[in-house]
């Protein structure tokens, strides 16, 4: 059974087609709120477990995305195997899902990179210049 | 007197009125001719001598009408007196408590006693008992020594129990007075054994029949929470012992403890295989005191040995930042040594608080005797028994091993282990600056999202506390432990861990202590605090305001219950009914509560909720300004959940 899902992930992944329906990104963000989505990938889709921009293979299309969802729901209640929740179509629509994925895709992350960021190039520049002897 | 002059003086009136007809001024309101009220109070308490387990005393007592009887008022040499000079001995610096009248006695001898009242130890005023143990419990981490609660009788103990609880799992030591009086007023609040409330989680206790003996007491409970495996330890001093005349009574000399450390021939055997090695390491785990960390990077820099640490999650580890600490220039390592850690060839590891016997004969498992699920994230965790462990204290082996190397040494040696040294000093160097760009491209991501990433609450923090002496003292796990990749830890106490056992509540009376430590030390004691845990205790903010104790408070407010949100969400999932309900019962929503009205509450300066991240580092610097002056602060940061 195992077997069979990685097989079907494999082939979904394969085939997967910008053919994106496109959910309500309006709806997405309450839905992924009231989901508690951002419990574990933060408001913005950007912690802990990101989901915006190329962070995820989750987010790579709609099936994915939904499949990702529905074979978790699937998989043994009793025996959790990572920390995502199950999402089951019975709790979470089809079209639901599709508003929280049009919501995830739709939050730009626009963190600058560390070299124009000055608090984290001060950090970076400070290690640097520390002499390899001192232990300050 | 204009009218709205005496309109503010009646209020004025009325006010000092009320407070005089509480139960504490009910005496005062008599002396003051306020016959109605303190007849009130007597007729009220007269109604109260039929409660069960209240003695008609006792109730007289409660409403302020009774006092001691006149002969222990007049004791010359009161045996509290005594009892603060042990503890005056002992170099005690800070006794906390909430005002209990089981130990009204030694409370006046702590704040009149000597040419130095209310100095070692100072009366430190707590808001709840728990806070009290949590504050000795961060001073405990930070300075590796105890600082003393006081607690009241029953009552107070089971106020406090949940924090001796984690200062036992932690093995802190503290030094834990209860007040107990059967005799006189308050048999309700007493009973026979009320150590035994306690006495599954501390390392000992005693209740002295005499004033000698009560002396004594304290002196081995002292001894009995520094010696390993540290803990909370305490004595049950009666009020009578506390007020009786204790004449021409001496007080006893203090004997410190003979702390064992491994064998001389053990000794020798390490420092001549640390000697002779091309290449050892060192791996330091948590050690009891600033002293033996300083052994430790001794012995590190004495043979050459690059050095593991645990400064980023426990107190009294090797510095982080220290040339010899990080993988080194060749880790094929042909001998590891653990300290209070497992070691490939070798490991000191003092006893734990499993050999701790016969104090929880219910096995119910507060002593670990079944085997302790051990949380990842977890507090003190011993290492499994390893087949060349050496069972003693690693602090106590130290100094012997640090001798035998030293006669051990050739100057050809000398050179070589110059020469590996200053290898290991380049290689861990670019190892941390690799680490760190790695760590911060990692955190890069929602650098400017609101609420606030925590990772740049860490990251602005740290630029600002860098050059400063810094204490951290709120556990980190909860805020995804940013500090462990981004800060340096350096110092014995840049980091006191975790809570000892997850209870809530710890993290602002723990941080508490810390600050009390770091008030004459110019030091100042950062606290990312969870808002969970501060809704359990707030009172401790009181305390750092009153004391003006160096503590910067920055809230962790993600308005939630944050891991039992995930909990709840994951169980709906599992059954298959969705997460969209997952916050009843999790949720710090509606109403929003506002930290920094609460923090003014308590005297303590704040600011905020501030959910801008432009406007994140301004604040901290004010908030670092404050503590640098000696001033508490708090600022109420929106935060992402983690």
């Amino acid at each position: 059974m195992k077997i069979l899902r990685i097989l079907l992930v494999i082939v979904l992944l394969q085939n997967v087609h910008a053919q994106d329906l496109g959910g309500d990104v309006e709806k997405g963000e309450q839905l992924y709120y009231n989901f508690a989505c951002y419990s574990c990938h933060g408001y913005n889709a950007t912690m802990r477990v990101p989901l915006v921009g190329n962070a995820s293979g989750i987010m790579s299309s709609e099936q994915v995305f939904l499949t990702y969802l529905r074979l978790r729901a699937d998989q043994n209640p009793t025996n959790p195997k990572n920390a995502m929740p199950n999402y089951a179509a019975s709790t979470l629509s089809d079209e639901q899902a599709l508003d929280i994925y049009a919501y995830i895709k739709s939050v730009k992350d626009e963190s600058p990179e560390v070299e124009d960021n000055p608090v984290m190039q001060e950090m970076l520049d400070a290690a640097k210049a520390r002499s390899p002897g001192d232990a300050r | 007197m204009t009218e709205s002059e005496k309109k503010s003086d009646k209020s004025a009136e009325i006010s000092r009125r009320a407070f005089l007809g509480t139960s504490a001024g009910a005496a005062a309101a008599s002396l003051l001719g306020n016959n109605k009220s303190a007849n009130a109070q007597t007729a009220k308490s007269a109604d109260r001598t039929d409660l069960p387990g209240q003695s008609a005393e006792a109730a007289e007592r409660d409403v302020g009408g009774a006092q001691p009887p006149a002969d222990i008022r007049a004791a010359q040499r009161p045996g509290s007196d005594l009892m603060v000079q042990v503890l005056r001995d002992l170099e005690i610096e800070y006794i906390a408590a909430n005002p209990a009248a089981s130990f009204e006695g030694l409370q006046e001898s702590i704040i009149n006693y000597g040419d130095t009242p209310n100095e070692m130890p100072e009366f430190i005023s707590a808001l709840h008992e728990e806070s009290s143990v949590d504050m000795a419990h961060g001073y405990a981490k930070s300075e590796g020594r105890p600082m003393a609660v006081l607690l009241h009788g029953t009552l107070g103990l089971m106020h406090s129990a949940m924090a001796i609880y984690q200062a036992y799992q932690y093995q802190s030591p503290i030094l834990l007075i209860a007040g107990r009086d059967d005799t006189n007023f308050l048999r309700s609040q007493s009973a026979d054994d009320i150590a035994g409330i306690v006495r599954s989680f501390t390392k000992w206790d005693a209740h002295p029949k005499n004033l000698a003996d009560a002396l004594a007491a304290i002196q081995e409970a002292y001894r009995q929470a520094i010696t390993p495996p540290c803990g909370p330890a305490l004595v049950v001093l009666d009020t009578e012992l506390q007020k009786e005349e204790a004449g021409d009574m001496l007080v006893p000399t203090y004997v410190p403890p003979k702390i064992t450390g491994i064998s001389n021939r053990d000794a020798k055997a390490v420092a001549k295989a640390l000697v002779d090695a091309k290449n050892p390491r060192i791996a330091v785990g948590k050690l009891r005191t600033p002293r033996g960390v300083d052994d430790a990077v001794e012995l590190a820099v004495l043979v050459g040995a690059s050095t593991s640490t645990r400064a980023v999650i426990v107190p009294m580890s090797f510095p982080q930042r220290h040339p010899l600490c990080g993988p080194g220039s060749d880790t094929d390592y042909d001998y590891t040594l653990g300290l209070e850690t497992a070691g490939v060839e070798a490991a000191i590891i003092g006893p734990h608080r499993r050999s701790i016997e016969g104090r929880d004969e219910t096995g119910i498992g507060y002593g670990f005797i079944r085997e302790p699920p051990t949380p990842v994230w977890g507090p003190y965790k011993p290492p499994k028994p390893g087949k060349n462990d050496m069972h003693a204290d690693a602090e106590a082996s130290l100094p012997a091993i640090i001798a035998e190397a030293k006669t051990l040494l050739s100057p050809a040696q000398e050179n070589t282990i110059a020469a590996r040294s200053k290898n290991h000093a380049v290689a861990n160097h670019a190892a941390a600056v690799e680490a760190l760009e790695k760590a911060l491209e990692a955190r890069r991501r929602g650098w400017n999202d609101s609420p606030i990433s925590l990772a740049r609450l860490y990251a602005e923090l740290w630029i600002l506390i860098k050059d400063e002496d810094w204490c951290l003292a709120s556990p980190t796990q909860f805020s995804s432990g940013h500090n462990r990749v981004l800060w340096d830890h350096n110092k014995p106490y840049s980091h006191l861990g975790m809570h000892g056992a997850g209870g809530i509540g710890y993290c602002i009376g723990a941080s508490t202590g810390a600050a009390l430590a770091a008030k004459h030390r110019d030091r100042i004691v950062i606290n990312i605090q969870c808002d969970g845990d501060l809704n359990m205790v707030p009172g401790a903010l009181w305390t750092a305001a009153h004391y003006r104790l160096p503590m910067l408070v920055v809230m962790h407010n993600n308005r939630a219950w944050h891991q039992e949100y995930m909990y709840a969400q994951y169980m709906a999932g599992v059954r298959g009914r969705g997460g969209d309900r997952a916050h009843i019962g999790t949720t710090l929503r509606d109403p929003y509560i506002n930290y920094a009205k609460m923090g003014e509450a308590y005297g303590v300066e704040s600011e905020g909720p501030i959910s801008d991240p432009s406007k994140l580092m301004a604040a901290l610097k004010r908030g670092v300004d404050a503590v640098k002056d000696g001033r508490p602060y708090l600022i109420d940061v929106l935060t992402q959940p983690r």
